[in-house]
């Protein structure tokens, strides 16, 4: 923890729902509903097609999305761009390995990457048979009152919420 | 097209900005989320949600947009939440952060990207066996709360108010400490 007299870098949660809610909003306007994990298979379909065309043609799931001269790889492209913007004008840097992970597992990269490396392979694999991630699923369905966002975003909470407490066990309890 | 790629990078710029300012790349801050010590993300997502849903409505009152609602299917939208769940849990990233977080300088994130990227391909690859199989049978189109309710305002109504408690319950439940300073 930081000392007091030190003003938080973070955003408040309200005044960033607000800039967040902006963003959905031009979205909406200027293009559609937004989402994220249509830009892996864009990002895959743009790269494979080079070297097996044929095989992105023949497979259902490279044919329903674009590929990397579209909305969707712009944007997870854009994103990755905020980022680094967002990151050079931040006061905290970031940390190689996040602390309670740290506390948990101990420094080991291998341990740590391995770990992001299945968990990033599940969640795209989980977001493309439903459609649509925490972006493209909960968060623009739910703007739309669509049920899928609605109930795709209760599971995926609740998992979560279950899936940390046994990652990170003991330490739960010490963080508070 | 092209018009299209510009609007979607400074879409994706903006987005990726706000989401590293309020601390959802950082997967601490999304661990300590998932453990119910930090309200803010969950508080911020579902605030977010509930002001853009109203923005919908008057975006659409006035003829702009573009709608594209996502069918329910029972069985694969099901697994697919808790599958994904577990992922959320283990590595404190989904599939917008993480390209935030990796643009951050994020390691952890970059492979989790790559591993994002194999799992899209892994579902590609068997696309055409797993949807018949689990979308499917148990898919109950297009449904919305309008269906349930009659109108759209009063359907958004509900998902404002009930989407309120739910954020009020979290600010109750979730550690109490100012937990903004935490990196």
């Amino acid at each position: 923890m930081q000392k007091k007299d030190i003003p938080p870098p973070y955003w408040k949660w309200i005044p960033a729902a607000f800039a967040l809610a902006g963003i959905i909003l031009f979205i909406f306007a200027t293009f559609g509903p937004p989402a994220s994990s249509s830009g892996f298979v864009s990002t895959l379909k743009g790269v494979i097609q080079t070297v097996s065309p044929a095989y992105v043609e023949t497979k259902e799931h490279y044919s329903m999305l674009p590929d990397t001269g579209s909305w969707v790889f712009a944007f997870v492209l854009g994103m990755a761009l905020g980022g680094f913007f967002a990151a050079r004008t931040f006061s905290i840097p970031v940390r190689e390995i996040p602390e309670i992970w740290e506390k948990r597992f101990g420094k080991s990269k291998f341990k740590r990457y391995t770990a992001t490396f299945f968990g990033g392979f599940i969640i795209l694999f989980a977001s493309r048979l439903a459609g649509g991630c925490t972006l493209g699923l909960f968060i623009s369905g739910s703007t739309q009152l669509a049920v899928s966002g609605l109930y795709f975003g209760g599971l995926i909470f609740a998992f979560a919420m279950l899936t940390a407490r046994i990652v990170y066990g003991s330490i739960a309890k010490e963080e508070k | 097209m092209t018009s299209e790629i510009w609007l979607g990078l400074l879409s994706g710029i903006a987005f990726g900005f706000v989401i590293q300012r309020v601390g959802a790349t950082n997967a601490n801050k999304m661990a300590r989320a998932h453990l119910m010590i930090d309200a803010d993300i969950p508080r911020f997502m579902l605030m977010a949600v509930a002001i853009s849903a109203v923005g919908l409505l008057g975006l659409q009152a006035s003829g702009v947009g573009r709608i594209l609602i996502i069918p329910t299917s029972l069985m694969a939208t099901g697994i697919a939440g808790a599958l994904f769940g577990i992922g959320w849990g283990l590595c404190g990233y989904c599939p917008g952060t993480i390209w935030a977080a990796a643009g951050e300088g994020r390691m952890d994130a970059v492979f989790a990207l790559l591993g994002g990227l194999a799992g899209t391909a892994a579902f590609a690859h068997l696309h055409e066996n797993l949807i018949p199989l689990l979308y499917g049978p148990t898919n109950v189109g297009q449904i919305t709360l309008t269906d349930w309710v009659g109108r759209k305002p009063l359907a958004v109504a509900i998902l404002a108010g009930v989407f309120s408690i739910c954020i009020w319950a979290i600010s109750m439940i979730w550690g109490r400490k100012k937990s903004a300073v935490h990196q």
